[in-house]
Protein backbone atom coordinates (compact mmCIF):
# COMPACT_ATOMS: atom_id res chain seq x y z
CA UNK A 1 0.00 0.00 0.00
CA UNK A 2 1.60 3.33 -1.07
CA UNK A 3 2.17 5.46 1.51
CA UNK A 4 0.78 9.05 0.93
CA UNK A 5 1.78 11.77 2.28
CA UNK A 6 -0.97 15.23 3.00
CA UNK A 7 -0.18 17.80 0.97
CA UNK A 8 2.90 20.29 1.97
CA UNK A 9 1.25 23.80 2.47
CA UNK A 10 2.19 26.27 -0.16
CA UNK A 11 5.49 27.75 0.22
CA UNK A 12 4.78 31.32 1.59
CA UNK A 13 4.91 34.17 -0.77
CA UNK A 14 7.21 37.45 -0.23
CA UNK A 15 5.69 40.66 -1.34
CA UNK A 16 8.45 42.54 -2.13
CA UNK A 17 7.83 45.97 -1.84
CA UNK A 18 8.30 47.96 -5.21
CA UNK A 19 9.90 51.21 -6.05
CA UNK A 20 6.81 53.21 -5.45
CA UNK A 21 6.25 54.28 -1.58
CA UNK A 22 3.62 52.18 0.21
CA UNK A 23 2.91 50.42 3.43
CA UNK A 24 5.62 48.05 3.72
CA UNK A 25 8.27 50.81 3.01
CA UNK A 26 7.18 52.19 6.40
CA UNK A 27 7.17 49.48 8.20
CA UNK A 28 11.02 48.61 7.15
CA UNK A 29 12.18 52.13 7.58
CA UNK A 30 10.37 51.44 11.55
CA UNK A 31 11.62 47.93 11.72
CA UNK A 32 15.80 49.25 11.14
CA UNK A 33 15.26 52.18 13.39
CA UNK A 34 13.96 49.88 15.97
CA UNK A 35 16.73 47.40 15.43
CA UNK A 36 19.02 50.29 15.66
CA UNK A 37 17.54 51.55 19.19
CA UNK A 38 17.56 48.79 20.42
CA UNK A 39 21.48 48.23 19.42
CA UNK A 40 21.92 51.63 21.09
CA UNK A 41 19.91 49.78 24.44
CA UNK A 42 22.25 46.78 24.16
CA UNK A 43 25.42 48.33 23.77
CA UNK A 44 26.08 51.73 25.11
CA UNK A 45 27.81 52.41 27.98
CA UNK A 46 26.31 55.90 29.30
CA UNK A 47 22.53 55.94 30.84
CA UNK A 48 21.67 58.85 28.75
CA UNK A 49 22.61 57.47 25.43
CA UNK A 50 20.73 54.30 26.54
CA UNK A 51 17.76 56.78 27.03
CA UNK A 52 18.53 58.32 23.21
CA UNK A 53 17.86 54.74 22.00
CA UNK A 54 14.93 54.06 23.97
CA UNK A 55 13.63 57.91 22.04
CA UNK A 56 14.39 56.10 18.80
CA UNK A 57 12.43 52.74 19.54
CA UNK A 58 9.65 54.97 20.32
CA UNK A 59 9.67 56.79 17.64
CA UNK A 60 10.16 53.73 15.60
CA UNK A 61 6.18 52.41 17.01
CA UNK A 62 5.21 55.62 16.16
CA UNK A 63 5.81 55.56 12.64
CA UNK A 64 4.03 52.26 12.53
CA UNK A 65 1.00 52.99 14.53
CA UNK A 66 0.69 56.48 11.87
CA UNK A 67 1.67 54.15 8.38
CA UNK A 68 -1.15 51.87 9.39
CA UNK A 69 -3.57 54.50 9.90
CA UNK A 70 -3.00 56.04 7.04
CA UNK A 71 -2.67 53.07 4.67
CA UNK A 72 -5.08 50.38 6.06
CA UNK A 73 -7.66 52.61 7.57
CA UNK A 74 -10.73 53.50 5.32
CA UNK A 75 -10.70 57.37 3.75
CA UNK A 76 -13.26 58.86 2.25
CA UNK A 77 -12.71 62.29 -0.12
CA UNK A 78 -16.35 63.24 0.23
CA UNK A 79 -18.90 63.12 3.20
CA UNK A 80 -17.97 63.19 7.03
CA UNK A 81 -18.82 58.80 7.69
CA UNK A 82 -15.68 57.51 8.03
CA UNK A 83 -13.67 59.85 8.99
CA UNK A 84 -14.14 58.57 12.68
CA UNK A 85 -12.29 55.41 11.83
CA UNK A 86 -9.68 56.95 10.39
CA UNK A 87 -7.27 58.73 12.85
CA UNK A 88 -7.21 56.39 15.79
CA UNK A 89 -3.59 55.41 15.14
CA UNK A 90 -2.76 59.24 15.04
CA UNK A 91 -4.10 59.44 18.59
CA UNK A 92 -2.44 56.48 19.89
CA UNK A 93 0.48 58.14 18.52
CA UNK A 94 -0.30 60.89 20.31
CA UNK A 95 -0.24 59.32 23.71
CA UNK A 96 3.06 57.54 22.77
CA UNK A 97 4.64 60.90 22.50
CA UNK A 98 3.13 62.31 26.03
CA UNK A 99 4.58 58.54 27.28
CA UNK A 100 7.53 59.05 25.68
CA UNK A 101 7.95 62.86 27.28
CA UNK A 102 7.28 61.45 30.83
CA UNK A 103 9.52 58.45 30.20
CA UNK A 104 12.43 61.48 29.66
CA UNK A 105 11.50 62.99 32.18
CA UNK A 106 11.81 60.68 34.91
CA UNK A 107 14.86 59.05 33.27
CA UNK A 108 17.01 61.65 33.35
CA UNK A 109 15.78 61.89 36.97
CA UNK A 110 16.58 58.48 37.60
CA UNK A 111 20.49 59.27 35.97
CA UNK A 112 20.34 62.29 38.49
CA UNK A 113 20.35 60.80 41.40
CA UNK A 114 22.42 57.46 40.24
CA UNK A 115 25.34 60.29 39.80
CA UNK A 116 24.36 61.94 43.25
CA UNK A 117 24.49 58.79 45.12
CA UNK A 118 26.42 56.08 43.42
CA UNK A 119 28.89 58.21 41.20
CA UNK A 120 28.08 55.92 38.46
CA UNK A 121 28.18 56.17 34.55
CA UNK A 122 27.54 52.73 33.49
CA UNK A 123 24.32 51.30 34.34
CA UNK A 124 25.72 48.02 34.11
CA UNK A 125 27.67 49.16 37.24
CA UNK A 126 24.68 50.22 39.26
CA UNK A 127 24.49 46.77 40.99
CA UNK A 128 23.68 47.66 45.05
CA UNK A 129 20.58 45.34 44.93
CA UNK A 130 22.99 42.93 43.75
CA UNK A 131 25.88 40.69 45.42
CA UNK B 1 -0.98 62.50 -10.21
CA UNK B 2 2.45 60.75 -11.54
CA UNK B 3 4.15 63.74 -10.53
CA UNK B 4 2.73 64.06 -6.91
CA UNK B 5 3.88 59.98 -6.80
CA UNK B 6 7.08 60.46 -7.90
CA UNK B 7 7.24 63.64 -5.54
CA UNK B 8 6.21 61.66 -2.86
CA UNK B 9 8.48 58.19 -3.23
CA UNK B 10 11.31 60.83 -3.46
CA UNK B 11 10.74 62.80 -0.01
CA UNK B 12 10.56 59.64 1.62
CA UNK B 13 13.81 58.26 0.87
CA UNK B 14 15.36 61.18 1.37
CA UNK B 15 13.99 61.52 4.49
CA UNK B 16 14.40 57.97 5.05
CA UNK B 17 18.29 58.78 4.33
CA UNK B 18 18.19 61.60 6.99
CA UNK B 19 16.55 59.25 9.59
CA UNK B 20 18.88 56.33 9.21
CA UNK B 21 21.83 58.36 9.02
CA UNK B 22 21.50 60.31 11.82
CA UNK B 23 20.34 57.27 13.61
CA UNK B 24 23.63 55.75 13.23
CA UNK B 25 25.38 58.38 14.57
CA UNK B 26 22.84 58.09 17.70
CA UNK B 27 24.22 55.11 18.28
CA UNK B 28 27.70 55.39 17.19
CA UNK B 29 28.41 58.71 18.33
CA UNK B 30 31.73 59.06 21.17
CA UNK B 31 30.13 61.64 22.90
CA UNK B 32 26.77 61.83 24.58
CA UNK B 33 26.67 65.34 23.46
CA UNK B 34 26.90 64.35 20.02
CA UNK B 35 24.72 61.41 20.19
CA UNK B 36 21.84 64.04 21.55
CA UNK B 37 22.44 66.20 18.86
CA UNK B 38 21.98 63.73 16.37
CA UNK B 39 18.95 62.60 18.06
CA UNK B 40 17.55 65.85 16.08
CA UNK B 41 17.46 65.38 12.52
CA UNK B 42 16.25 61.66 13.37
CA UNK B 43 13.42 63.46 14.99
CA UNK B 44 12.65 66.20 12.52
CA UNK B 45 12.56 63.41 9.94
CA UNK B 46 9.96 61.48 11.64
CA UNK B 47 7.87 64.35 12.02
CA UNK B 48 7.98 65.06 8.00
CA UNK B 49 6.99 61.35 7.79
CA UNK B 50 4.17 62.39 9.61
CA UNK B 51 3.56 65.23 7.39
CA UNK B 52 3.51 62.96 4.71
CA UNK B 53 1.10 60.65 5.94
CA UNK B 54 -1.46 63.13 6.61
CA UNK B 55 -0.95 63.31 9.85
CA UNK B 56 -0.50 67.35 10.34
CA UNK B 57 -0.96 67.79 13.80
CA UNK B 58 0.65 64.91 14.82
CA UNK B 59 4.19 66.71 12.40
CA UNK B 60 3.72 69.95 14.87
CA UNK B 61 3.41 67.90 18.52
CA UNK B 62 6.90 65.71 17.33
CA UNK B 63 8.33 69.25 16.73
CA UNK B 64 7.00 70.85 19.88
CA UNK B 65 7.54 67.87 21.91
CA UNK B 66 10.23 65.63 20.62
CA UNK B 67 12.10 68.31 19.28
CA UNK B 68 11.57 71.31 21.28
CA UNK B 69 11.39 69.68 24.79
CA UNK B 70 12.71 66.09 25.03
CA UNK B 71 15.88 66.99 22.98
CA UNK B 72 16.28 69.84 25.23
CA UNK B 73 15.90 68.30 28.03
CA UNK B 74 18.22 65.69 27.01
CA UNK B 75 21.10 68.19 26.16
CA UNK B 76 20.58 70.06 29.90
CA UNK B 77 20.87 66.83 31.47
CA UNK B 78 24.02 66.06 29.75
CA UNK B 79 25.92 69.67 30.83
CA UNK B 80 24.12 69.49 33.98
CA UNK B 81 25.55 66.07 34.18
CA UNK B 82 29.18 67.29 32.92
CA UNK B 83 29.60 69.61 35.52
CA UNK B 84 29.41 67.08 38.18
CA UNK B 85 31.19 64.30 36.20
CA UNK B 86 34.91 64.23 35.93
CA UNK B 87 36.59 63.78 32.46
CA UNK B 88 33.52 64.49 30.66
CA UNK B 89 30.54 62.06 29.20
CA UNK B 90 32.52 59.80 26.93
CA UNK B 91 29.56 56.94 26.12
CA UNK B 92 32.14 54.09 24.68
CA UNK B 93 30.21 50.89 23.46
CA UNK B 94 30.29 47.48 24.78
CA UNK B 95 28.76 43.83 24.34
CA UNK B 96 28.94 44.47 20.42
CA UNK B 97 28.72 41.35 19.63
CA UNK B 98 25.49 40.85 22.03
CA UNK B 99 24.48 43.99 20.46
CA UNK B 100 24.38 43.10 16.72
CA UNK B 101 22.94 39.38 17.39
CA UNK B 102 20.39 41.13 19.32
CA UNK B 103 19.10 43.52 17.48
CA UNK B 104 19.61 42.22 14.22
CA UNK B 105 17.47 39.17 15.31
CA UNK B 106 14.95 41.15 16.01
CA UNK B 107 14.99 43.55 13.26
CA UNK B 108 15.26 40.57 10.93
CA UNK B 109 12.14 38.86 12.01
CA UNK B 110 10.21 42.21 11.95
CA UNK B 111 11.19 42.51 8.24
CA UNK B 112 10.60 39.00 7.21
CA UNK B 113 7.31 39.28 8.79
CA UNK B 114 6.31 42.34 7.13
CA UNK B 115 7.82 40.85 3.83
CA UNK B 116 5.89 37.94 4.57
CA UNK B 117 2.10 39.80 4.74
CA UNK B 118 0.31 41.00 2.35
CA UNK B 119 -1.39 44.49 3.01
CA UNK B 120 -4.69 45.34 1.33
CA UNK B 121 -6.03 48.68 1.71
CA UNK B 122 -9.51 48.93 2.25
CA UNK B 123 -10.15 51.98 0.31
CA UNK B 124 -8.07 54.07 -1.49
CA UNK B 125 -6.11 56.85 0.30
CA UNK B 126 -7.10 59.97 -0.33
CA UNK B 127 -4.06 63.27 -0.79
CA UNK B 128 -3.17 64.20 2.58
CA UNK B 129 -3.50 67.65 1.98
CA UNK B 130 -7.57 66.66 1.54
CA UNK B 131 -7.54 66.56 5.53
CA UNK B 132 -5.12 69.42 6.25
CA UNK B 133 -7.54 71.70 7.72
CA UNK B 134 -9.79 68.90 9.78
CA UNK B 135 -6.76 66.67 11.03
CA UNK B 136 -6.58 68.70 14.15
CA UNK B 137 -10.46 69.14 14.35
CA UNK B 138 -11.15 65.58 14.18
CA UNK B 139 -8.12 64.33 16.52
CA UNK B 140 -9.76 66.70 19.26
CA UNK B 141 -13.48 65.27 18.81
CA UNK B 142 -11.86 61.97 19.08
CA UNK B 143 -9.94 62.50 22.51
CA UNK B 144 -13.01 64.31 24.23
CA UNK B 145 -15.54 61.19 23.20
CA UNK B 146 -13.71 57.66 22.11
CA UNK B 147 -10.34 58.11 23.68
CA UNK B 148 -11.72 60.45 26.96
CA UNK B 149 -10.26 57.59 29.11
CA UNK B 150 -7.23 57.25 27.72
CA UNK B 151 -6.42 61.33 27.65
CA UNK B 152 -7.50 61.68 31.34
CA UNK B 153 -5.26 58.79 32.35
CA UNK B 154 -2.04 60.20 30.32
CA UNK B 155 -2.76 63.54 32.37
CA UNK B 156 -2.61 61.84 35.26
CA UNK B 157 0.33 60.01 34.18
CA UNK B 158 2.21 63.62 33.23
CA UNK B 159 1.15 64.86 36.61
CA UNK B 160 2.78 61.49 38.13
CA UNK B 161 5.77 61.56 36.14
CA UNK B 162 6.14 65.21 37.14
CA UNK B 163 6.31 65.26 40.44
CA UNK B 164 8.57 62.05 40.30
CA UNK B 165 11.28 63.77 38.57
CA UNK B 166 11.24 67.01 40.86
CA UNK B 167 11.62 64.32 43.82
CA UNK B 168 13.86 61.90 42.34
CA UNK B 169 16.10 64.69 41.06
CA UNK B 170 15.88 67.19 44.01
CA UNK B 171 19.09 67.58 46.10
CA UNK B 172 18.89 65.28 49.82
CA UNK B 173 18.80 67.83 52.56
CA UNK B 174 21.50 68.04 54.61
CA UNK B 175 21.15 66.01 57.62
Amino acid sequence: MPLSLPPLPPAPEIYLPGIHVGLSHYLLLSAILFGMGLFAVITRRHAVAVLLGIELMLNAANINLVAFSHYLSPHSNFGEMLYNTVLDGQVFALIVIALAACEAAVGLAIILALYRNLGVVNPDEVQSLKW
Amino acid sequence: MTAEIWFNDFAFYLIAGIILLSALGVIFARRVMHAALCLLPCLLGVAALYGLLGGHLLLAIQILVYVGAITVLILFAVMMLQRIVRGGLLAGSQHLLAGLVGAGMMSGIIMISILLTQFRPLLRPTQPSQFAGDNVRLIGELFLTKYLLPFEAISVVLLVAMVGAIILARKEPEE
